[in-house]
């Protein structure tokens, strides 16, 4: 499943197209993105390559201004040492209320060193190590603990932000966010993104108790969710439950792993290498790079723009398609592809025989419009 | 100690009339010459103060370090908000008053609160290095080092958190239930030295309504944040984790003990260089591992 590799001659053709470029490897947040637009195979064979997709997409000419804000981590960060200072105080109060947890259970367990070494591999073994001992003697939070997860064949090392243990022994992993929960609502995006990025902690936490032996049931779907309450910077939690993010995520990580179906439908000279100079440079041309990106067909939607360093050359080339427009655009349109082809069907034009139902409703929805202009224009 | 602090405290203030005069003659030679005269005092003063005060002198540190020498490293004075004391004095005036490690920012705003003054947390930071520089060149030189507290299981230093040397050395271990242990004490003293104050100061009121904000039962309605409630209310949780926490501080401070002074204070490093080949040996035995450690540090 997650763990298994692409065989040998697929990871031949991963690095075929990656090209002279180190692999970019997973986190959280690509891991996420992966999995929330499934759709895309131009971005599911980019990511199981690890290509840079920052740097092709500067060298095609569309650069994104992508990653997170610098003001947005800052406060991130803050909110996050906020709720996490002096032993978790403010988080405690909230798990007490939410989980109903035990005033004994206090223990806080910092994971962000081992005896002063950071390296990850040291962590992630540490945190193995106490995840998966027989007793867990005063640990309910613990703090920024590593986790690892196999995607595609390469490691990713995953940091959630804390993982809650309750005295039943089961694991619940704990995100913290700073954008504001307004009476009770948030926005939906945000809490989308949030969930399946709890998902992929969820995941990866599931393979650690499994890979030991224990029962992946010990990890609950059931997450946390803390951010700021209004418009103050006090804390609020919410239960998430990512189940419907598991399936996704282990769908499209199941995908990565059958790989060698989807890349047998490209060519053997397909490349995205950036034909690097000396300095490291990129020499590729603009058009023949955009040429390879291209023959491998992306899912365009509007949110792609918040998710993917592609976005911007996906969306001039989806300029004049429905999908352009968003995911329900297309699923109304269904069989129209393309913006003009849909004007033109409501402006009378004769329908192929298959396009016959969604022509009559255009053609309808065309003569209501003009009503109510004409209407407009001349009130009785 | 050559003068009283009688005599000290006379020429704390006639030194602040000459800096005055020389800043406003336009003197900028003479003014700073007075002025690092007038911190050289107050440093004498507090050092003074020091050894006046019916001191609890559990460790060893404390006997060895008879007096002071004449340190170099940190006495610029914190000029933003008005205290002239060193940051290393303010630093530990603020962490004696809660009596437990804290973080830099839970320091700066119980002084704020307090003291009246506050300074950037960063500057904090820099200050243990500083310390850990000045322990190491010329050992037990000062009457207390702002130090490190350390890690119950590696003996490492904690994360963002300072102590005071002085302290007994089981205080300066964090266990895991440590954390929630020294944030309730924290809060009890907190809400005993605002008891003491006749009008306490809004921030200091501000620092007890945070604290009363993360301990259950403290916070009765309608009537805010009342200094003896949040004492008795963290005294009520505490009762619940001191044992179990006691004991795991107990037994790290007794593994401690046979650190070297300069690692007792500061912490040991000794995984810090062996990203590998450390993490093997110390997955099944952290409490073994720790014990060797000190052994081997204290040359048995």
């Amino acid at each position: 499943m997650t763990g298994r590799q692409p065989s040998a001659t697929a990871q031949y053709a991963l690095d075929r197209l990656r090209g002279r470029a180190l692999p970019k490897n997973h986190d959280a947040r690509t891991i996420s993105a992966l999995a929330a637009n499934p759709g895309c195979a131009r971005r599911a064979l980019m990511d199981a390559a690890g290509v840079d997709k920052q740097r092709v997409a500067a060298q095609a000419g569309f650069p994104a201004p992508f990653g997170q804000s610098r003001f947005a981590i800052v406060r991130g960060n803050a909110f996050e040492a906020q709720v996490k200072e002096n032993g978790a105080a403010q988080l405690l109060m909230l798990l007490r209320d939410l989980l109903g947890l035990d005033v004994s259970e206090v223990g806080y367990a910092d994971f962000n060193d081992v005896g002063g070494n950071s390296s990850a591999e040291v962590r992630h073994r540490h945190t193995r190590h106490v995840l998966t001992a027989p007793d867990q003697p005063g640990r309910t939070l613990l703090d920024h603990p590593l986790l690892r997860l196999k995607v595609g064949g390469r490691l990713a090392y995953l940091e959630p932000d804390l993982i809650a243990l309750r005295l039943d022994g089961t694991f619940h992993v704990i995100e913290i966010k700073s954008f504001a929960v307004i009476d009770g609502q948030a926005d939906p995006g945000k809490v989308a993104a949030a969930a399946i990025q709890s998902a992929v902690y969820v995941r990866a936490l599931r393979d650690l108790v499994t890979e030991a032996g224990g029962d992946p049931a010990a990890v609950s779907h059931a997450t946390i969710l803390v951010a700021p309450r209004d418009f103050s910077s006090q804390p609020t939690a919410a239960s998430l439950d990512v189940r419907r993010q598991l399936g996704v995520l282990d769908r499209q990580l199941s995908r990565i792993a059958s790989i060698e179906d989807l890349l047998a439908q490209y060519p053997d000279t397909l490349t995205f290498d950036l034909d690097p100079d000396a300095q490291g440079r990129p020499r590729r041309p603009a058009a023949e790079l955009t040429a390879a990106v291209g023959q491998v067909p992306a899912n365009y939607a509007p949110e792609c723009l918040a998710t993917c360093e592609l976005c911007f050359l996906c969306r001039d080339e989806a300029a004049g398609t429905t999908g352009a427009l968003g995911k329900p655009v297309r699923e109304d349109l269904g069989g129209i592809e393309y913006i003009a082809q849909a004007r033109s069907l409501a402006r009378g034009q004769v329908p192929a025989p298959e396009q016959a139902e969604i022509a009559a409703q255009l053609l309808r929805a065309a003569q209501l419009r003009e009503q109510l202009l004409a209407e407009a224009v001349e009130p009785k | 100690m050559a003068e009283t602090i009688e005599a000290l405290e006379r020429r704390i203030d006639e030194l602040r009339v000459a800096v005055r005069e020389a800043v406003l003659a336009g003197d900028r030679t003479l003014a700073g010459q007075r002025r690092s005269a007038l911190r050289s005092a107050e440093r004498a003063w507090e050092d003074a103060l020091d050894q006046a005060a019916p001191d609890q002198t559990e460790t060893p540190e404390q006997a060895e370090a008879p007096e002071q020498t004449e340190t170099s490293a940190p006495d610029e004075p914190s000029g933003r908000a008005g205290s002239l004391l060193p940051l290393r004095e303010q630093v530990y005036g603020a962490l004696s008053l809660l009596q437990v490690p804290a973080a830099p920012k839970l320091i700066a705003t119980v002084h704020e609160a307090f003291f009246g003054a506050t300074f950037p947390t960063t500057r904090v930071t820099s200050l243990k290095r500083d310390e850990e520089r000045s322990f190491r060149t010329a050992p037990f030189a000062r009457p207390y080092y702002i130090c490190a507290a350390l890690s119950a299981d590696y003996l490492a230093p904690s994360r963002g958190l300072l102590a005071v040397s002085t302290w007994p050395l089981e205080l300066r271990m964090i266990g895991s239930l440590s954390p929630r242990v020294d944030f309730l004490t924290a809060a009890i003293r907190v809400a005993e030295a605002i008891e003491r104050i006749p009008e306490p100061p809004a921030a200091a009121r501000r620092l007890l309504e945070r604290f009363a904000a993360s301990v259950s039962g403290a916070i009765s309605p309608g009537r805010g944040a009342d200094p003896a409630a949040v004492s008795e209310a963290a005294r009520a949780e505490l009762a619940v984790h001191r044992d179990a926490d006691t004991r795991v501080r107990r037994a790290a401070a007794e593994r401690a003990r046979g650190l070297h002074h300069a690692e007792q204070l500061f912490g040991t490093f000794a995984f810090r260089d062996r990203a590998g080949d450390g993490a093997d040996a110390r997955d099944g035995a952290d409490a073994q591992d720790g014990a060797d450690a000190a052994g081997r540090a204290a040359g048995k």
